[in-house]
């Protein structure tokens, strides 16, 4: 008895072998599967704030509105979708819209998700913790059954943009089978039916039949063309690129740079980029010595070699910003004076401020980033500015920086917003006593152009404070400004109808094999 | 007077299983971090939201409300929700548990199967070639940090000869309703022998870099303890009288060399749940470890508290059973 | 008999058995063999700077993963290659060795001690005192090792104090087992009886009479226990809790490896041959040992 399992082991390796590359090669036409880094944590469209729960959930849910690859906010659940006045929008409903159940959508499927989303406890007692990503909206309300006005309690002109991140439910269901239910049971309006969640493992969608066709504006429009799409969860770097030029994947996310020539040469698969929401950036604490010296800042600016770094550490998949904003921004406007790589102008400047024999400072950051921050800190070092890098737990470092008191000289993070608007990103890491002003920045004609741009309605003013915002941040350097690195994902040769967009979703209703 | 035995071995299960629950609590209070920071991560968040989550969380009870709460709660098999998972965490437990418990046992029972025979071999053939052989690669097996021989693994059979999936536990083509959650068991119970050789197949590498290591020990106890039985006076004598070699090493030597290797094996059951965090990261295995461990990094303090819990059950639970069975069979403990 | 004389006759007998052990060791090939390795590995960490041909820190990104020497692109001046910041990995490696083995030596050590305190206490003083001790590590068992030192790291964060701490947090109470057990053991004995018949003080029979007895078995479990210290400091290195960069450790120069596995195998391949090394060499030369001093093993 005890024998069994180990003949059946050493069986299977002999008899395997063959078995598998004869399927490896040959995955069913019809069938999609994605290589992916993480799991959903919950299927709940409402009930978790995590990226890449949300890229898998957005294939078998859809928002009243969706983004372009080139990150455009466009209707999706809706016809139309207007500002009527500065606190009111409008969203004319489109007529056809099926959840899987086969149960129409209508108005009060939009008001219960915004109320589910917004409304203290209304998730079964939960509050859900994507409350804040809608900011000042106050209600919804139904004018008919295919007519909803968003009312906001502030001016607020991003809002349209933080609709694709939201997705609709549907409330027959919902009372139903209860709120917790929704974690594990998908009824929504997507491109895809929930087949089997093997958590941890994989989430295995089909094709939904009666699917509306998806946003007007992002043709081809029609139902999914594949017939099964998977998502195969692979946290191991090179397992996952294993897999992808074993052919057991067709589409593998966070592709480590290093690997990129070896995929292209390979002829089974190629790499595709996106440019990504994400500004690295190292924030510096001008709160104190040594840090809260203009000078030192602007030398820690000058010492770094960027253009070696993106070339060789980044893979080249990078793009070097003189600022806050990635190009891809609203408001990003090119012309800000940029720090060069000038180790001269770093050692005089240091001298000028006292430090002719260097100083001596820490550099934190998270695992992640490690190979980074060593790199940056020997080129620091190089001009004086003698570093040591600490890496932490993010969850340990992440409060140490937000706290109010600042106790520490210098942190390798990053930050994004999948909207691609300054709202996400420059307010909360710049303005004074934000969450994420690690530097302890605080300027207040910085503060008064934010707070300004916040709600104001005309576009061009608008992308007009900020650039004169980041111009003054630019200046006075309370961070070494890095990069923005694009996402990198690899697709097998066959797969056509995908393309990587900025807000790093996999979405998979127009994707199909060529022959 | 045996079933008292047992009973007392019983009760004395219950200050350890509060100890480890104190400890893992202490533990967790310590552990700076903030798991709202982490959740609300960096997209918009107001400092409302950030309490109003922290209240839901429980975490604005003092330390010791917080854990008479957890005690109480989990004596009615309630261990709250995860924060991140945002579900019960007895849910997330149960969906992850059995691919643990599965990789465990495989692993487990290949250390069985590789140790036994080896063992008994090169106790027999004592001082043989294929002792000594047996003996350097038992020292082998030990040495082999398992990270390295799993990534060496996937780096050979995977990668460059392509034998090996790279990871999960079984291909998308097989369904398997789920009884048990493992999928071997499920597999066989419902008769689907191809999806039980293709779940086979998947756990072959894992479970090897598991069991390696357990396989070495346990054939250097199984080898120790032979020679020990092969010398006692009663198969001296049995030799002696003309039994056969054969029938004398399997009806009367094995039986009673085999007590040590399964109480070793069933006290290192910590070793192969503590590997599973290892095993779990580097091959992909969707099991409890390594959600205990990612809970770890974000900070999800209730799935980190049951999940350790309820792996320090099951250990000393597999140890109390070791403990009985051993008192029980082995002629030589008095009671 | 008085009790000084009785005590220094004991260790006389110690030192002669200790004597005649090593002698045993000595004839045992294998074992001297691998004891000689361990020897060298100790040497190359305490000469580090003297042997590396690099500065084990010095980045130079245009070396970024250069492929060992026998390699296309490789060269002899960095015969292993280079990690991802263009670091010598050989150099690297061989101040890693400092690293695990400083761990190694130190938590052994520490947890040795501790456990040896607990164990006499317990064993010998038995009623509450063991009870309480007995209590704690039974608590401290309940855990599987790893999952225990990862939690502890979670708590006080990355570094080396701190890996060493949280493994000897679990580590003493193996010690402190065999101690108890041994101590329980020798307590019946004649000799310790009779000392005690005499008056000496419970201090003076632990540290004098029954300490000594249990050195032996007490050496053999040390040495098998820093293998497992290795291993277990290279597994929490792996999963990002370890020592803090620059310092290399080897678990964590596997881990950093990891992820140029398809491009640059000799990342992760070298460092993890060195732990393998030195832990079977660790583990052969104890054999060797336990065979020499504990004749019924053999």
């Amino acid at each position: 008895m005890r024998k069994t399992p180990w003949f059946l082991a050493v069986s299977a390796v002999l008899v395997f072998p063959l078995g598998a590359t004869i399927s490896a090669g040959s995955a069913e036409a019809a069938e999609l599967r994605v290589g992916f880094t993480q799991d959903a944590l919950t299927l709940d469209p409402a009930n978790h704030r995590k990226r890449e729960t949300e890229t898998i959930i957005r294939n078998l849910y859809d928002g009243v509105m969706t983004q372009t690859a080139d990150g455009r906010a466009v209707p999706e659940l809706a016809e139309s979708f207007r500002q009527i006045d500065s606190l009111t929008y409008e969203a004319k409903l489109r007529r056809n819209v099926k959840f899987h159940s086969g149960d129409p959508m209508t108005a009060a499927d939009i008001k219960f998700t915004f109320d589910r989303l917004t409304k203290e406890k209304a998730m079964g007692g939960q509050t859900s913790p994507r409350q804040s990503l809608l900011g000042p909206l106050a209600d919804v309300l139904v004018i008919d059954d295919y007519t909803v006005h968003f009312k906001l309690k502030a001016p607020w002109p991003v809002f349209p943009r933080m609709l694709p991140v939201q997705e609709v439910v549907s409330k027959k269901f919902v009372e139903k089978v209860g709120h917790d239910a929704l974690a594990t049971q998908v009824n929504g309006t997507g491109p895809f039916k929930l087949v089997e969640w093997r958590r941890g493992d994989s989430i295995i969608m089909e094709r939904f039949a009666d699917y509306y066709g998806g946003a007007a504006a992002i043709p081809p429009v029609g139902a999914a063309k594949a017939d099964r799409v998977i998502f195969k969860i692979i946290p191991e770097n090179a397992s996952r690129v294993a897999a992808l030029l074993a052919g057991e994947v067709d589409i593998i996310n966070e592709v480590p740079i290093h690997t990129i020539g070896q995929i292209d040469r390979s002829g089974k698969a190629k790499v595709v980029k996106a440019n990504g929401t994400r500004t690295f950036f190292i924030a510096l604490n001008v709160t104190r010595p040594p840090l809260n010296d203009l000078r030192v800042r602007q030398a820690a600016n000058h010492a770094i070699d960027k253009k070696t770094l993106i070339d060789k550490l980044l893979g080249g998949a990078a793009t070097s910003v003189a600022g806050v904003l990635s190009p891809e921004s609203f408001g990003y406007k090119p012309g800000l004076r940029e720090y060069a790589f000038d180790p001269e102008k770093a050692k005089s400047l240091l001298a000028q401020a006292g430090h002719a024999n260097g100083l001596d400072v820490v550099l934190d950051t998270e695992g992640a980033f490690k190979d980074q921050a060593e790199a940056i800190a020997s080129m620091l070092t190089k001009v004086g500015i003698r570093t040591k890098v600490q890496v932490w737990e993010g969850a340990v470092l992440t409060p140490i920086w937000r706290g109010e008191k600042k106790e520490r000289d210098m942190y390798l993070t990053s930050w994004g917003s999948s909207a691609l608007d300054p709202t996400g990103i420059f307010v909360p890491t710049l303005r004074t006593k934000d969450r994420g002003n690690s530097s302890g920045y605080s300027n207040p004609n910085v503060d008064r152009l934010l707070d300004a741009a916040e709600t104001e309605l005309d576009v061009e003013k608008r992308a007009g404070m900020y650039h004169e915002a980041e111009k003054i941040v630019a200046e006075e350097a309370p961070w070494i400004f890095l990069w923005v690195p694009q996402d990198i994902y690899a697709v097998g040769s066959r797969l056509r109808g995908w393309e990587p967009g900025s807000d790093s979703r996999i979405n998979l209703h127009r994707a199909y094999f060529a022959n | 007077m045996r079933l008292g035995f047992v009973v007392e071995r019983l009760l004395q299960l219950v200050p350890v299983l509060l100890g480890v629950s104190l400890v893992v609590f202490l533990m967790i209070t310590l552990t700076p971090g903030d798991p709202v920071e982490i959740m609300l991560g960096n997209e918009r968040a107001t400092p409302e939201q950030a309490e109003s989550l922290r209240r839901e969380m429980g975490l604005d009870l003092p330390p010791h409300e917080r854990f008479v709460k957890f005690v109480r709660n989990a004596l009615t098999g309630n261990f709250g929700r995860s924060f991140f998972h945002r579900r019960p965490v007895a849910e997330v437990i149960a969906e992850r548990l059995p691919a643990t418990m599965e990789l465990t046992i495989v692993s487990m029972l290949i250390a069985l199967a590789l140790s036994i025979p080896l063992g008994v071999l090169a106790a027999v053939k004592r001082g043989s070639i294929l002792d000594r052989i047996a003996t350097v690669a038992s020292l082998i097996g030990v040495s082999m940090p398992g990270f390295w021989l799993g990534i060496m693994l996937i780096l050979l059979f995977a990668v460059h000869l392509g034998w090996m999936p790279v990871s999960g536990r079984v291909d998308f083509s097989h369904e398997v309703p789920r009884i048990t959650g493992m999928i071997l068991l499920d597999s066989l119970i419902q008769g689907r022998v191809d999806t039980f050789l293709d779940a086979l197949h998947h756990i072959i590498m894992p479970a090897v870099t598991l069991g390696l290591a357990m396989a070495a020990l346990l054939m250097r106890v199984t080898r120790a303890s032979m020679i020990e039985v092969l010398q006692q006076d009663y198969i001296l004598f049995a030799e002696a009288k003309g039994l056969g070699r054969a029938r004398l090493l399997m009806r009367h030597a094995l039986k009673n060399a085999l007590i040590p290797t399964v109480t070793v094996a069933a006290l290192e059951t910590g070793y192969l749940l503590g590997g599973n965090t290892i095993v779990e990261t580097v091959f992909g295995w969707p099991g409890l470890a390594r959600v205990i461990v990612e809970g770890i990094f974000s900070r999800d303090y209730p799935l980190v508290q049951a999940g350790v819990l309820v792996i320090a059950v099951i250990y000393v639970s597999v140890n109390f059973l070791a403990d009985v069975l051993y008192t029980l069979l082995n002629p030589r403990v008095k009671l | 008999m008085s009790t000084p004389a009785l005590g220094a006759a004991n260790e006389a007998g110690q030192e002669s058995i200790l004597v005649i052990n090593l002698r045993k060791f000595r004839r045992d090939r294998f074992a001297v063999v691998s004891a000689v390795t361990v020897v060298i590995f100790i040497l190359m960490a305490v000469f580090a700077p003297l042997v590396t041909p690099h500065d084990p820190y010095d980045t130079d990104l245009l070396r970024r993963l250069q492929p060992p020497v026998w390699r296309e692109g490789g060269e002899w001046s960095y015969p292993l290659g280079c990690d991802a910041l263009g670091r010598d990995l050989l150099s690297r490696i061989i101040y890693g060795a400092r690293i695990s083995i400083f761990i190694g030596v130190a938590v052994v050590l520490l947890a040795t001690v501790v456990g040896t305190l607990a164990g006499l206490a317990a064993g010998f003083l038995g009623g509450i005192v063991d009870a309480v001790i007995s209590r704690i590590v039974d608590t401290l068992l309940g855990f599987p090792y790893l999952i225990f030192a990862i939690g502890l790291m979670g708590m006080m964060g990355p570094g080396l104090e701190n890996i060493i701490l949280a493994l000897v947090y679990k580590e003493w109470t193996i010690s402190c087992r065999v101690i108890r057990g041994e101590t329980l053991a020798a307590r019946e004995l004649e000799y310790v009886e009779a000392a005690r018949a005499v008056g000496a003080s419970k201090a003076h029979i632990m540290t004098r009479e029954i300490l000594p007895n249990v050195l032996s078995p007490l050496i053999v479990v040390a040495t098998t226990r820093m293998a497992t210290i290795i291993i277990l400091e290279a597994s929490l290195s792996f999963l990002g809790l370890g020592v803090q960069p620059p310092l290399a450790s080897w678990g964590s120069m596997v881990s950093d490896g990891r992820a140029f596995l398809l491009e640059a195998w000799w990342v992760s391949t070298f460092p993890g041959i060195a732990i393998f090394l030195l832990v079977v060499s660790i583990n052969v030369a104890s054999q060797g040992l336990r065979d020499a001093f504990d004749p019924r093993l053999r």
